[in-house]
């Protein structure tokens, strides 16, 4: 076994839960999450801060994981992708990371989600140029950042206007319908 | 308020019932499977659906065969992936996160020498390790593996040489992190470094430890792995061509750079089956893999496919780490996880060949191209990987979208003590692409044409044949040349801008989907099976083998089924995650998926169709052939308030038939030449774009900055325009990092210094342009509803735009990628000293006067674009092959009409006696099976 840099006793409310565990003393706070505490929606791109793909919020503030000691955010309040939806209710940001194409195949997303919605939280009217700063540390290798740009956007206009995201686990389609609302007309004739 | 069934079954008068209407003054009760949020069916969305079915979508290509299938519901509409959800809120699982109970954490032991003889591994002070579980070395699997078969020469580790630094020497698995890294560190291997190659010329040459050793097949004692010639056409015409622009083209290897490492979990349950968990882009190949290495049948094996955290090529093949992880599962008991870091995702590479490409184009006086004539030798890194293929494709996929009077390609790849190159977007087209392009825009500058122009006098017409055979289905090339000229304002800037400003055009042309499989046993084996099975709840639950990478495959297929069914995407689930419950598809590769995909989706679906019309005709009395599936609900075309909702009629179907199952599959139809290496770039249907780059170069430094972009695709047609957009502007980004910025850069001793990506730069938001995507559909006769690929031929056209943009900028050609500030800088340090400026902000710019073909080739393509538009909507069908620009009868064999005309697969040695050709060296050499010949 490596020699133990000796454990310690870590606290954090991750996601609003008071978690203890107990962590080696240079534990970083990506392999605490990810190992301990469970959230394995906070990904592990590159271990050295330059793809965003850790990204969490500690206090409110993005930070990456991965160059961040567990100790560090010893008593804090972090939030991980797992956090942002309110119940079934998905944050704006991630409804419109969906409708607009903002995640294909979805690795980079938790990391550009937290980011974005730090800055929808500071500025709820950002100009594309102030997305694309918030993003700047994010790498995404499928969108070509285009559309992650137009998500951001459309999520904090939905912010504004206080709408908010469907249940999804309302009722889906009904398999056995009724005929359109006048079924005397063909079909497609009512425009 | 749903209708409800009646009180006794039995007693309903169905036999008196022909209107489709329920016998009133029944009790209805709560049909078993009914409620939800929509309870009217919605009228049918004629926006979607086309001309020629009575909708309202214009049809300006004609019609297409599988538009009878279409009922409005998601085709042609953009919708947000399927798994989305999972994906913004963390719950996506990827190859890492995958956490089993009792799991040990494997590592792996890799070789720190380029090239090197293992002498011994002492593993026996790391097994006596506490909490070590497992170790295992090349002497635990000695059974050969490989993506192609042809070329199988990977072993889960190193038998007895290690090829490259990163090759996989031991593993271990432990009770956690710490403790495998401690265990792996423990293991002793005793090398012999042998001298290792580095530059693939050296490649060419005999050696006396070649890289790997083929048996007889062997190409003498080189280390060339694979060799290609191909001759079509008149060379001689091509050879007097007076319009001629030859290049030597570097361009540098490149990495995939997909954000999730690759990883790995594997488990033998108790029964003693193989669970593998991981990111893979062809789970069928891995499970022959496997099954190959751990000498047990494939029905013992389950392959999980995982969320796979971006592909791009470099999760196509059966890895290495795939099988160490199954070793140690089976040795140790207990589940092993291998998660990889950044840097050993760099050893695994697959990504795009390092090249040199000799590149000459040629234009006869007419303003024809007399031929293209390219020397590709690339840089294949330790493994064959898909190499066999990418070698035949830095050359056959330049025979369009032009008509060419001749194509003579020799290329060849090499082994190198690098770490291997595969598959990566655009597979092995995008560097010769690029090279082509540029010669085509030399060659446009030489006549004093509009390269614009140029190319729109010179296109493969749609439903023709290239030069070595490929069928041409459809082809928007034209309309995509058409609509980037127009937005980007080509007309007025072209030429006309300031030094250091320049616009720059390219195209590209891909295959859509790749016409054999890899392996060709059994030949008539299907490239995609869908099973569709609905059951008392009505919804459809689709198993595929289809692996979705994020390119949204599972969403396609979605589309396809809800389409035919007229069902809404929520009642449409997929399973394509487990090789236990998904049929066989081939994998994502060669842009495949959506066009054989869903052809086999839409056969199952409609099969399924069938059964519940026939059900409904039952029920209402009416015949199929006057029923319409609208949403949820079939009713009579004449009287829509007469019908039955689809819970019904499949209630009925399953009363009548038991169960309610229906599969499809797809096969590619017979196609191609019959020379050998015709089936390479073989395909069912081709994808076309256009794209316009401009760029601003900073003279005094060298700096290139993208500014925008316009990009046509024609993708057949866009089943899904989100996703379509998506594909187009990640392509663009992708090829943007390889034009400009990113690279694999080895050290002078043959090391790679950049495995991580702070050194390996992919472009960032703040380096992106906006890029103004286009979608063209050209409607393909095959594809489905029209579709072709969208996800590898965007890429090809960004790289020369960039590259003519910046001679329209600078007036210098680029023939080294990527261009790099430091690289740009020498080159105008150059070009100042041989045109002798002294600043190089007194740089001349290139300026446009157009000679006397200019109005000819505009002539040519106006008559062509009516020749082409003909034949589009099918009203002319006669033949047509590459050659009829050129005077040919494309009825009769072209070798009778032409006194020298070639079709040679082999050499001669007059076609080798170029000596600065290099991959023509390759051909030096004799296999050691004809050495006996000599």
């Amino acid at each position: 076994m490596l020699p133990s840099a000796g454990k310690e006793t870590w606290n954090a409310s991750v996601n609003e839960e008071q978690h203890e565990h107990l962590v080696e003393s240079n534990a970083i706070l990506l392999d605490v999450l990810r190992d301990q505490v469970g959230t394995l929606g906070v990904k592990r791109g590159c271990d050295m801060g330059t793809c965003g793909c850790c990204a969490v919020l500690i206090d409110g503030e993005p930070r990456l994981s991965c160059l961040c000691l567990a100790k560090e955010a010893q008593g804090t309040q972090i939030v991980t992708v797992e956090g942002l939806a309110d119940g079934h209710h998905l944050h704006p940001i991630q409804q419109c990371f969906a409708e607009a194409g903002g995640s294909q195949c979805g690795f980079c997303t938790p990391g550009f989600l937290i980011v974005s919605a730090a800055l929808l939280d500071e500025n709820p009217e950002p100009s594309r140029d102030e997305i694309k700063c918030a993003i700047e540390g994010n790498l995404c290798r499928c969108t070509g950042y285009q559309q992650i740009v137009d998500a951001v956007e459309m999520a904090a206009s939905m912010k504004r206007n206080g709408a908010i995201p469907p249940n999804p686990t309302d009722p889906k389609s009904d398999p056995h319908p009724l005929g359109p609302d006048d079924p005397s007309l063909p079909p497609g004739s009512s425009k | 308020m749903a209708k409800g069934y009646r009180q006794a079954p039995g007693k309903s008068g169905d036999k008196k019932r022909t209107d489709g209407k329920r016998v009133a003054g029944q009790q209805d009760f709560g049909v078993p499977g009914s409620g939800g949020s929509n309870p009217h069916s919605n009228l049918q969305d004629l926006d979607y659906v086309p001309e020629s079915v009575g909708g309202w979508k214009k049809q300006p290509r004609g019609p297409h065969v599988h538009d009878r299938h279409i009922t409005g519901m998601t085709i042609g509409k953009s919708v947000p992936l399927v798994d989305s959800n999972w994906k913004v809120t963390g719950q996506a699982e990827y190859g890492d996160d995958i956490r089993l109970q009792g799991e040990l954490i494997g590592k792996i032991l890799r070789s720190p020498h380029h090239y090197a003889k293992i002498r011994s591994i002492d593993v026996s002070a790391a097994e006596a390790m506490e909490g070590v579980f497992a170790v295992a070395t090349g002497q635990d699997s000695v059974n050969k593996f490989g993506v192609l078969p042809v070329t199988k020469d990977e072993h889960a580790m190193a038998q007895d040489k290690v090829r490259h630094v990163g090759d996989l020497v031991a593993c271990v698995c432990a009770i956690d992190e710490a403790t495998a890294i401690e265990a792996m560190n423990a293991i002793i291997v005793d090398y012999e470094v042998l001298p290792s190659i580095h530059d693939m010329e050296d490649g060419l040459k005999d050696s006396e430890h070649p890289i790997h050793d083929r048996g007889k097949y062997h190409i003498g004692e080189s280390n060339v792995q694979k060799r290609v010639f191909q001759q079509f056409g008149d060379l001689d015409g091509m050879k007097s061509a007076p319009f001629v622009h030859e290049s030597d083209w570097e361009t540098a290897g490149l990495h995939h750079g997909f954000t999730e490492p690759h990883a790995v979990v594997a488990h033998w349950d108790p029964a003693g089956r193989l669970t593998v968990w991981t990111p893979q882009q062809v789970p069928h190949y891995l499970h022959r893999g496997l099954s190959a290495v751990l000498d047990i049948p494939m029905h013992q094996i389950n392959v999980h496919r995982t969320f796979v955290g971006g592909g791009f090529g470099g999760k196509s093949d059966p890895f290495p780490h795939e099988m160490c992880a199954a070793i140690l599962a089976r040795k140790s008991g207990r589940p092993v996880r291998i998660n990889f870091d950044r840097e050993e995702v760099y050893w695994i590479n697959r990504g795009r060949h390092p090249s040199r490409i000799q590149m000459g184009v040629f234009a006869d006086d007419e303003g024809r191209i007399a031929g293209i004539e390219t020397d590709a030798l690339i840089d294949g890194g330790a493994f064959a990987s898909f190499g066999h293929v990418t070698t035949y494709y830095n050359g056959v996929l330049h025979t369009a979208p032009y008509e060419i009077g001749a194509f003579n390609y020799t290329g060849a790849r090499v082994w190198t003590n690098k770490p291997a190159s595969g598959a990566m977007r655009g597979h092995g087209a995008v560097n010769s692409r690029c090279a082509v392009e540029v010669g085509i825009d030399a060659v446009s500058e030489q006549m004093n044409v509009d390269p614009m122009t140029f190319r729109l006098a010179n296109l493969l017409p749609p439903h023709s044949r290239t030069i070595t055979g490929f069928r041409v289905t459809s082809t928007g090339m034209r309309e995509c040349l058409a609509k980037v000229r127009e937005q980007s304002g080509w007309d007025e800037k072209f030429r006309n801008l300031p030094l250091g400003k320049g616009i720059g055009v390219g195209c590209g042309f891909f295959i859509s989907g790749s016409g054999l499989p890899i392996h060709w046993d059994p030949e008539n084996f299907p490239h995609a099976t869908v099973h569709l099975q609905c059951d008392m709840d009505g919804g459809v639950t689709v198993h595929t083998g289809a692996a979705d990478i994020g390119q949204g495959s599972d969403t396609a297929v979605a589309q396809a089924v809800s389409e035919v069914l007229a069902l809404p995407l929520d009642m449409i689930r997929i399973r394509s995650k487990e090789s236990d419950t998904a049929p066989v598809d081939l994998g994502s590769y060669s842009s495949r998926v959506t066009f054989m995909n869903c052809n086999a989706a839409i056969k199952a679906a409609c099969e399924l169709r069938d059964k519940v019309m026939k059900a409904a005709w039952e029920i209402t009395g009416y015949n199929p052939d006057v029923l319409v599936l609208g949403d949820r609900r079939i009713y009579y075309k004449h009287d829509p308030a007469v019908g039955v909702s689809w819970l019904e009629a499949v209630h009925k179907a399953q009363a009548d038939v038991g169960s309610l199952i229906a599969s499809g599959a797809y096969r590619t139809p017979p196609m191609g030449g019959v020379h050998k290496g015709a089936a390479a770039g073989l395909a069912p249907a081709y994808s076309f774009s256009a794209y316009v780059a401009e760029v601003d170069v900073d003279v005094e430094t060298g700096f290139v900055k993208i500014t925008k972009a316009w990009a046509a695709h024609d993708c057949g047609k866009a089943l899904n325009p989100l996703a379509v957009k998506g594909q187009i502007i990640g392509s663009c980004h992708m090829g943007m990092g390889q034009v400009l910025s990113e690279e694999m850069k080895y050290g002078r001793d043959g090391h790679l210094m950049n495995p991580d990506l702070l050194d390996y730069k992919i472009m960032s938001v703040h380096e992106m342009p906006d890029v103004v995507p286009i979608i063209v559909e050209s409607n393909d006769p095959e594809g489905p509803f029209g579709a072709k690929e969208a996800g590898e031929g965007p890429l090809l056209p960004i790289l020369p735009a960039v590259c003519n943009a910046i001679y329209d900028a600078i007036g210098i050609r680029i023939n080294e990628l990527p261009v790099t500030p430091d690289r740009l800088h020498k080159r105008i340090e150059k070009h100042c000293r041989k045109i002798k400026v002294d600043d190089p902000l007194d740089l001349p710019v290139p300026r446009f006067e157009p000679g006397p073909l200019q109005q000819v080739l505009v002539e040519r393509a106006e008559a062509h674009a009516k020749r082409d538009h003909l034949r589009d909507i099918q009203e002319d069908r006669s033949s047509y092959v590459n050659g009829v620009l050129f005077g040919f009868d494309p009825d009769k064999p072209m070798a009778e009409q032409k006194e020298g005309w070639r079709e040679a697969v082999v050499p001669t040695p007059q076609d080798l006696a170029d000596p600065s050709k290099r991959a023509a060296r390759a051909w030096g050499h004799v296999e050691r099976r004809h050495r006996g010949d000599e």
